[in-house]
């Protein structure tokens, strides 16, 4: 298999390594000086900035995923039938697809930028966006849902009319009304797709760190520093090897338990 | 669909095609990987054709110019070139400053004097920038140092001069500032947090010299202890930053200071030399630009600026790897790249030379940052430290506590010292010297 | 009610996704002095093409654009056909291992791509592929979101339509191109156009693996214009309109191919 071929080269083997080295004292010119055992763990623990990236990204993934499973699913929902006018709902929602996360990043700060700026006067406010810790935080949120609105929605909209007609017509036949229809009949058919939108921004929650990069540099004053824009400084900023193993380690294991629990959990349900 | 996919392959089919090219033959080539891009990259592409067609045809030699994105590109990519092979990497790389730690610990270096390079001719400050307890670490080429910037019209109009120290600075501040009707304040005197290239200034100048932590902030090897506590500058500076936050007319923030400057809604800034032209630009004439040596703390902080900016490192020590650093660092080509660019020429004949004199008095605006290069203490150096945005981030943290919660400043300092002195403890530990 | 409800919504969903999209054009043409304006502006205030001329200077342009478009085209065929394997591999055949090697697949979905980018570097400079094609896209063949998506897109197919095309005669390659492509065209087609944009959009993978000005990439190319340090933004937004304009119209073609394929496919279940 092709598949496994390339994720072994390209994903396993790399990581495995990392794992090992995670346990050793490397020196900043990469060689393994000792053994280090748990201790490169506990330093990291023992780290503020680390504890409060661990902070921030719980609180980007507490806002971030709620809306925008909430924002697909109601796009989805409400386009999910063919009307005279649902191609130009579809045209906005994909049209998020052609842009790149360099291209949104630098809109967006030019949007939220400073006190004159273009989101201040259509709100009538006067805040500084990216120099308050809670702003800089939503507009990163915001952010995070254009990246993946557009994907989700198409794949949401795919479930919905993949649904077989005639269990839609049954239910119509039997005096369902639309909202009921909606949420007792089809949403519970397009299931296992909706979990895997959910999956995947949760996974892209747990891992922000490219628009943090881009966008607010975790500032201001490290507020919008998730654990992987602290990881990437850490590793390439500072050629700290102890903790770029050691992250990068705990991230993959912290993930396999969560999917571990998804799949537990999907096994209950079904 | 289908169409789709048989269009891809048939590109894709077109395109395999493309061999790979010819080599320059019978020529020695000498491969530089850079990081200027805009009119840089196009007075750095114009300083090479030139070698090429004159002295290169001459000795037979090459140089291939690459460009290899930002300056933090460059240094990803030298660092992935010598964990894959060390034979990929280029002969030289251009890398600004933040490279140097990494580079005074990679065995692949080739220190300037080892390929026998001629650095009298430039300027000590420089020099002293990438000095380290190896030697020289690379050979200087674009510098940079901290300027300060303020709106010129609106100084004139007051007919005020920019501040020489930070107290002159807080007693004019509230002239500079503006407030509504309502309160609300709608031009400020400053804007921005200082940070560790600022504090490189504003601490290092102290009593002349100052250094943040001891082996001259790290240049001579991995420093050990934290100096700003037990000297007591960086109270001293707070001090006074406090005082000139005070007037209220400072505002706290950590990015697009330069828009809000060119919008005229700060009176002044800190930035470095080299965004001058990007400075000039974006302010696209709605106010002059004024430029300033960088106020000093107090009377006896008479040390300046330190240097920055970007330098040559070599990876092979050929005769023709030192004809081309040497066509760098010459006079003619310092005196172009500075007029093109705003960098700070390095070369001490040029500061004799009349047509760069001319240059300077035209523009007075690059003429103030080279002076005050040439007015500085060239000791006054910046920070080699590890986990350098930690501390770049304590420092903003800090000073925006005891500014706006009113922090106590030795508590404050104190943090500082303590998150500092960690991680080079750390470091320690983990690099047994 | 619920009509208006829905438009209501439909439309303040639909002004939201569109206004940082509408207003990245209007940025295009903004002349220096009205980013820095006393107050934001919505259109710029003169109409010039002056920053599209600016943006297109760059001598190798052309080139790499090519580049680009042929090592995305590349890589989205070749993942489509690797992640449109394993995914039917795990969703309709049975075989040893099955579940372990889904759970280390998927796994990689965490492995922060920051983490193994030396070692990455290092095997293609071993093969060899420094300066090619295959170096830029053969890390990122295999995804495991991608593949993710086409195993919730095949698993919503029963089995029995592959039990019928399998006693008909028909063998598994058959069965994929002649049948499950069609029925999941939706989702093929957003694997493919999406990893065409962020293989596009990418930046320091591409940069890494190439050295000659010939092979670079179009995002390679515009950080080479150096807007950011002239500060000529009104040339970088028209940049990303000249990037992304061609994506949007791709997409817009597109769309009607994807959303009519999902109503065929409701016919045919009836």
């Amino acid at each position: 298999m092709p598949a496994i071929a390339l994720a072994l080269c390209f994903s396993v083997i790399p990581f495995l390594k990392t794992f090992v080295s995670s346990f050793l004292t490397i020196s900043q010119s990469g060689k393994a000086i000792g053994f280090a055992g748990l201790d490169n763990y506990k330093t990291l623990f023992e780290d503020k900035a680390f504890i409060s990236s661990i902070g921030n990204t719980l609180r980007f993934t507490l806002y971030f995923l709620p809306l925008n499973t909430v924002m697909t699913f109601l796009a989805a929902a409400l386009t999910r039938r063919r009307r005279k006018c649902t191609w130009i709902m579809e045209a906005i929602f994909i049209t998020p697809l052609a842009f790149s996360l360099s291209a949104f990043a630098l809109v967006f700060k030019e949007i939220f930028r400073g006190e004159v700026s273009i989101i201040n006067r259509i709100l009538h406010t006067s805040l500084l966006w990216l120099d308050r810790p809670g702003s800089a935080m939503a507009v990163l949120v915001i952010l995070g849902l254009f990246l993946d609105f557009a994907i989700d929605y198409i794949l949401l909209t795919a479930a919905f009319r993949s649904i077989d007609r005639s269990v839609i017509e049954a239910a119509e036949i039997d005096g369902a009304g639309e909202v009921r229809k909606l949420f007792a009949i089809e949403t519970p058919m397009i299931a296992t797709m909706l979990s895997i939108t959910v999956f995947m921004a949760l996974k892209d929650a747990i891992l922000i760190s490219a628009p943090v990069m881009i966008l607010t540099e975790g500032g201001p004053f490290r507020s919008t520093e998730t654990i992987m824009y602290f990881y990437y400084l850490e590793a390439f900023k500072s050629g700290n090897r102890a903790y770029e193993s050691a992250i990068s380690s705990m991230m993959v294991i912290t993930s396999a338990i969560i999917m571990g629990i998804i799949a537990v959990l999907r096994r209950k349900d079904a | 669909m289908k169409k789709m996919i048989a269009l891809s392959l048939l590109l894709m089919a077109g395109m395999m095609l493309f061999a790979r090219g010819s080599k320059e033959s019978g020529k020695t080539v000498v491969e530089i990987w850079h990081s200027n891009s805009g009119p840089s990259g196009t007075a750095f592409d114009e300083i090479v054709d030139d070698f090429n067609s004159t002295i290169g045809e001459e000795k037979g030699i090459v140089i291939e110019a690459i460009y290899q994105g930002l300056a933090n590109d460059v240094l990803t990519k030298v660092k992935a070139a010598a964990s894959a092979d060390i034979s990929s990497l280029p002969d030289i790389a251009q890398l600004d400053a933040t490279a140097c730690l990494d580079m005074r610990n990679a065995d692949y270096l080739i220190l300037p004097e080892s390929a026998d390079i001629e650095i009298s001719e430039i300027h000590p400050a420089a020099i002293e920038a990438l000095m380290s307890d190896k030697g020289l670490l690379g050979v200087p080429f674009n510098a940079s140092s901290l300027l300060f910037y303020y709106n010129k019209t609106l100084f004139d109009s007051l007919s005020l001069n920019p501040p020489e120290t930070l107290d002159d600075f807080a007693a004019i501040a509230p002239l500079l500032g503006e407030k509504d009707s309502t309160g609300k304040v709608t031009r400020y005197a400053f804007a921005g947090v200082p940070a560790t290239y600022e504090l490189g200034a504003f601490i290092g100048a102290q009593k002349g010299l100052s250094y943040i932590v001891d082996e001259k902030n790290g240049h001579m090897g991995t420093p050990s202890k934290v100096l700003f506590e037990e000297d007591g500058t960086f109270r001293n500076f707070l001090g006074h930053w406090k005082a000139l936050y005070d007037t209220g007319f400072v505002n706290n923030i950590t990015s697009g200071i330069s828009t809000e400057f060119a919008a005229g809604r700060t009176a002044t800034m800190l930035a470095s030399s080299s965004s001058l032209t990007a400075v000039i630009n974006t302010v696209g004439g709605r106010f002059e630009v004024g430029t300033a040596f960088v106020p000093m703390t107090d009377e006896e902080a008479t040390g300046g600026v330190n240097i920055g900016g970007g330098a040559f490192f070599l990876f092979d020590s050929s005769d023709a790897v030192k004809t081309v650093i040497e066509y760098f660092v010459s006079q003619d080509v310092q005196m172009k790249w500075a007029e093109d660019t705003g960098y700070l020429a390095i070369n001490t004949a040029l500061y004799d030379n009349p047509e760069y004199l001319a240059f300077l008095d035209e523009n007075p605006a690059f003429k103030v940052a080279t002076e005050q290069m040439l007015q500085s203490n060239p000791a006054v150096t910046s920070i080699w430290l590890p986990s350098a945005y930690q501390i770049y981030y304590s420092f903003q943290s800090e000073i925006r506590a005891v500014t706006e919660d009113g922090k106590d400043i030795d508590e404050a300092v104190h943090d500082m010292a303590t998150l500092i002195q960690r991680a080079i403890d750390e470091y320690r530990a983990q690099n047994i010297d | 009610m619920l009509k208006a409800l829905r438009i209501l919504l439909l439309g303040i969903i639909g002004m939201i996704i569109l206004f940082p999209m509408a207003y990245t054009i209007s940025l295009s043409f903004f002349q220096n002095v009205d980013f820095t304006d006393s107050y934001a502006h919505f259109f710029p205030s003169a109409f010039t093409f002056e920053n599209y001329v600016t943006a297109s200077a760059n001598r190798y342009f052309p080139r790499y654009a090519l580049n680009s478009i042929i090592t995305s085209l590349m890589a989205a065929f070749f993942r489509l056909i690797v992640t449109t394997m394993a995914a039917f591999a795990f969703t309709h055949l049975s075989f040893k291992g099955k579940k372990v090697i889904l759970i280390m697949l998927l796994s990689t979905l965490f492995i922060p791509y920051d983490a193994i980018l030396f070692q990455n570097y290092s095997t293609i400079a071993r093969a060899g592929l420094i300066d090619t094609y295959w170096g830029i896209i053969l890390p990122s063949v295999f995804s495991a979101s991608s593949l993710l998506f086409m195993i919730g897109a095949f698993s919503s197919y029963d089995r029995d339509v592959y039990d019928a095309a399998r006693l008909d005669g028909a063998g598994d390659i058959r069965y994929i191109t002649g049948i499950l492509i069609h029925l999941t065209a939706a989702v093929s087609a957003t694997v493919f156009i999406q990893t065409f944009i962020t293989s596009f959009g990418s930046y320091l993978w591409p940069l890494l693996v190439t050295n000659r000005p010939r092979m670079r990439t179009v995002q390679v190319g515009i950080t080479m214009l150096g807007f950011s340090e002239t500060g000529d933004a009104g040339a970088e937004f028209a940049s990303i309109v000249m990037i992304t304009a061609p994506f949007i119209i791709m997409l817009q073609i597109l769309r009607k191919k994807i959303m009519d394929s999902m109503d065929i496919k409701e016919g045919e279940s009836v």
